[in-house]
């Protein structure tokens, strides 16, 4: 993107004065809660931690909802009558989003928009505001910078907020969208120091590299059949938590839910790959039959199919997965060990 | 959003497989509806989902668009209880299609097994409506028993033209007493009649287990893996490459497919 990044001061008491005239012009306020991205209904709320580790799921509903009616359907005796569905594209300010997320929709669009556009995910997304939040600490989970990114990454934030002392953040413009949205607000804004605040940057600890991604995805060219899935299948449950707390993961299901016999609608809701249904054919037959199939499947459309295809790597390192896994399957764990 | 299609027709092709011959509602969308033979769809049955199945008629016979379905799962039970005169969805056509200019002024020999005749009726039927631009034309079709034989009415039509070969076949023990046609696999009846392989393209669909005993036989008799062409039938929902289920490696079946060579499958990874 060409355009010019601008470094500016805004003070933690006109940040806070700037989330309560988003929360009463009647936008959606997220942030980063105890668990999850909560709606913030009173900025008192807001903690603004940079050493908070990774909520357990990230934002990713707010975009691509758990489950979404995409059109409704009414039935007399033999006739069909169907009715659109308003996609509700309410401005959404996602307020210390960690780094680990902010690139998270950027992922996505490629896929819900090569060929055929999603209009859902596209009007939702294009209303998102993404204020990033350095990040200052990691466990053993972290690994976004195995797959190119970094606790101090930019990239996928609108506005980027850097904390220089208690009360004050370099607040650094990145995107054309972010400008216009903090235009009204440059009352609160002083010039910044971009020297300073890239040595608070440079200040942070970063989660050691633990692969070569470019490695991983050349081994798993050549080791479809490699004897160690297996061993990987017996240990997982199959349950897809991992794929619900992704913050990149996208498959999904088509279902019709009726009301009565006369009403209903047509649902677009999460699924997961490791689920065995999910590739199930009504024959019985499913080329995804075992676990071990399912877990390649997933760890091979991460790091191999989706870098094929839209050049990214379909995970941000965010370790929610692994943090999650009810049977301590630890994904950077096994592909730091996709080699012979 | 789907195009809402009213059936006009129902054909019991066998106890367990039905043919809708169905008719936009809207005219607008019977006139721009177009589509290839060998791309897909994805029908509506409202309140129980939708499910894909291929196109079976031919592009060149645009009329009433007929789809054939066996009775399987929830949304093919849900079909099944349809009457004529009542409202489906289709949304399509998806996918690539047979490529039938690239294969003009070539032999063509069509072999399909049990429901495979579906795909492959779209093209036959779209080949003899352009006779001249095909040199010999032969069917193979077989089913496990006389009573599983779809398109009964099809091939008598086949069956009664001088310029088409046409051999239909039972799996031994599904024979009748006055079953006029061959006993046998379908791989066998191949051997059996040895078709050349000069200048010929064979189209190629039914149950995976005849696809991989009819492969080396086509082998044998000199057929090139590239000339095969089949279709792949993973499970699809959306059709449009998002959904993530019918993807073999980095292919999407739903968009890359499902029509592709048997030379191009053999450097899939082996997931279908």
């Amino acid at each position: 993107m060409s355009f010019k990044m601008e470094e500016k001061i805004i003070s933690k008491d006109d940040l806070l004065k700037l989330c309560g005239d988003v929360i009463a012009k009647g936008h959606t306020l997220l942030a980063p809660g105890i668990a999850e991205y909560e709606q913030v209904k009173d900025v008192s709320q807001i903690r603004l931690d940079s050493s908070a580790l990774p909520t357990k799921t990230s934002y990713k509903s707010y975009v691509f909802p758990k489950a979404e009616p995409i059109l409704y359907y009414k039935r007399s005796k033999s006739d069909v009558q169907l009715i659109d569905v308003d996609v509700n594209g309410k401005k959404i300010v996602v307020l210390g989003a960690k780094p680990c997320d902010t690139n998270s929709i950027n992922i996505l669009k490629h896929l819900f928009n090569w060929d055929y556009e999603d209009e859902f995910f596209n009007l939702r997304q294009k209303h998102f505001v993404i204020i990033g939040l350095m990040c200052s600490s990691f466990d053993e989970y972290c690994f976004c910078t195995s797959v190119g990114s970094s606790p101090v990454s930019e990239e996928g934030s609108d506005l980027f907020l850097i904390p220089i002392n208690e009360d004050k953040f370099a607040l650094r413009i990145i995107t054309e969208k972010g400008k216009e949205f903090i235009e009204p607000y440059s009352e609160f804004l002083k010039d910044g120091d971009e020297a300073k605040s890239n040595a608070v940057l440079e200040s942070i600890k970063k989660p050691e590299v633990a692969f070569d991604s470019k490695q991983v995805h050349e081994w798993l060219g050549d080791n479809f059949e490699n004897p160690k899935w297996e061993g990987i299948g017996n240990v997982c449950l199959s349950c897809a938590q991992c794929a619900f707390v992704c913050p990149v993961c996208h498959c999904f299901d088509l279902v019709d839910e009726d009301y009565s016999y006369s009403e209903g609608r047509r649902m677009k809701n999460w699924d997961g790959c490791q689920f065995g249904h999910f590739t199930l054919h009504a024959s019985g037959h499913n080329p995804r039959d075992i676990q071990s199939k399912r877990y390649r499947q997933r760890v091979n459309h991460k790091f191999r199919y989706y870098v094929d295809k839209f050049g990214e790597i379909l995970c941000t390192g965010c370790g929610r997965c692994s943090r999650g896994c009810p049977v301590s399957i630890d994904i950077k764990e096994i592909v730091s060990n996709c080699k012979d | 959003m789907p195009h809402l299609a009213e059936i006009r027709e129902i054909i019991d092709e066998s106890p367990d497989t039905r043919t809708f011959r169905l008719m936009f509602k809207d005219a607008g969308t019977a006139e721009s509806f177009d589509f290839k033979a060998g791309q897909f769809a994805e029908y509506s049955a409202f309140g129980d989902g939708e499910s894909t199945f291929c196109i079976a008629s031919s592009p060149t016979r645009k009329d009433l668009i007929e789809c054939s379905f066996k009775v399987y799962g929830k949304v093919t039970q849900s079909l099944q209880r349809l009457n004529v005169g009542d409202t489906i969805g289709i949304r399509g056509p998806y996918g690539n299609w047979f490529p039938l200019d690239e294969l003009k002024g070539k032999n063509l020999l069509f072999i399909a097994g049990g429901i495979g005749l579906a795909p492959v009726r779209c093209v036959i039927e779209n080949v003899l409506d352009k006779r001249e631009d095909y040199k010999n034309v032969s069917i193979v079709y077989g089913a496990r028993s006389v009573s599983d034989l779809i398109y009964k009415q099809e091939i008598r039509e086949w069956k009664s033209r001088t310029d088409v070969s046409v051999i239909v076949t039972v799996d031994p023990g599904g024979e009748t007493p006055g079953w006029d046609g061959e006993v046998g696999f379908v791989p066998a009846v191949i051997e059996k009649s040895a078709p050349t392989s000069e200048n010929t393209a064979v189209i190629l669909c039914g149950p995976p287990v005849m696809i991989k005993f009819t492969m080396p036989v086509l082998t044998n008799l000199g057929f090139k893996d590239e000339d095969v062409y089949t279709t792949l039938e993973n499970r699809m929902k959306c059709g449009l490459g998002k959904c993530g289920r019918c993807n073999i490696g980095n292919v999407y079946v739903c968009k890359d497919g499902p029509v592709f060579t048997y030379a191009q499958i053999k450097k899939l990874p082996q997931e279908f």
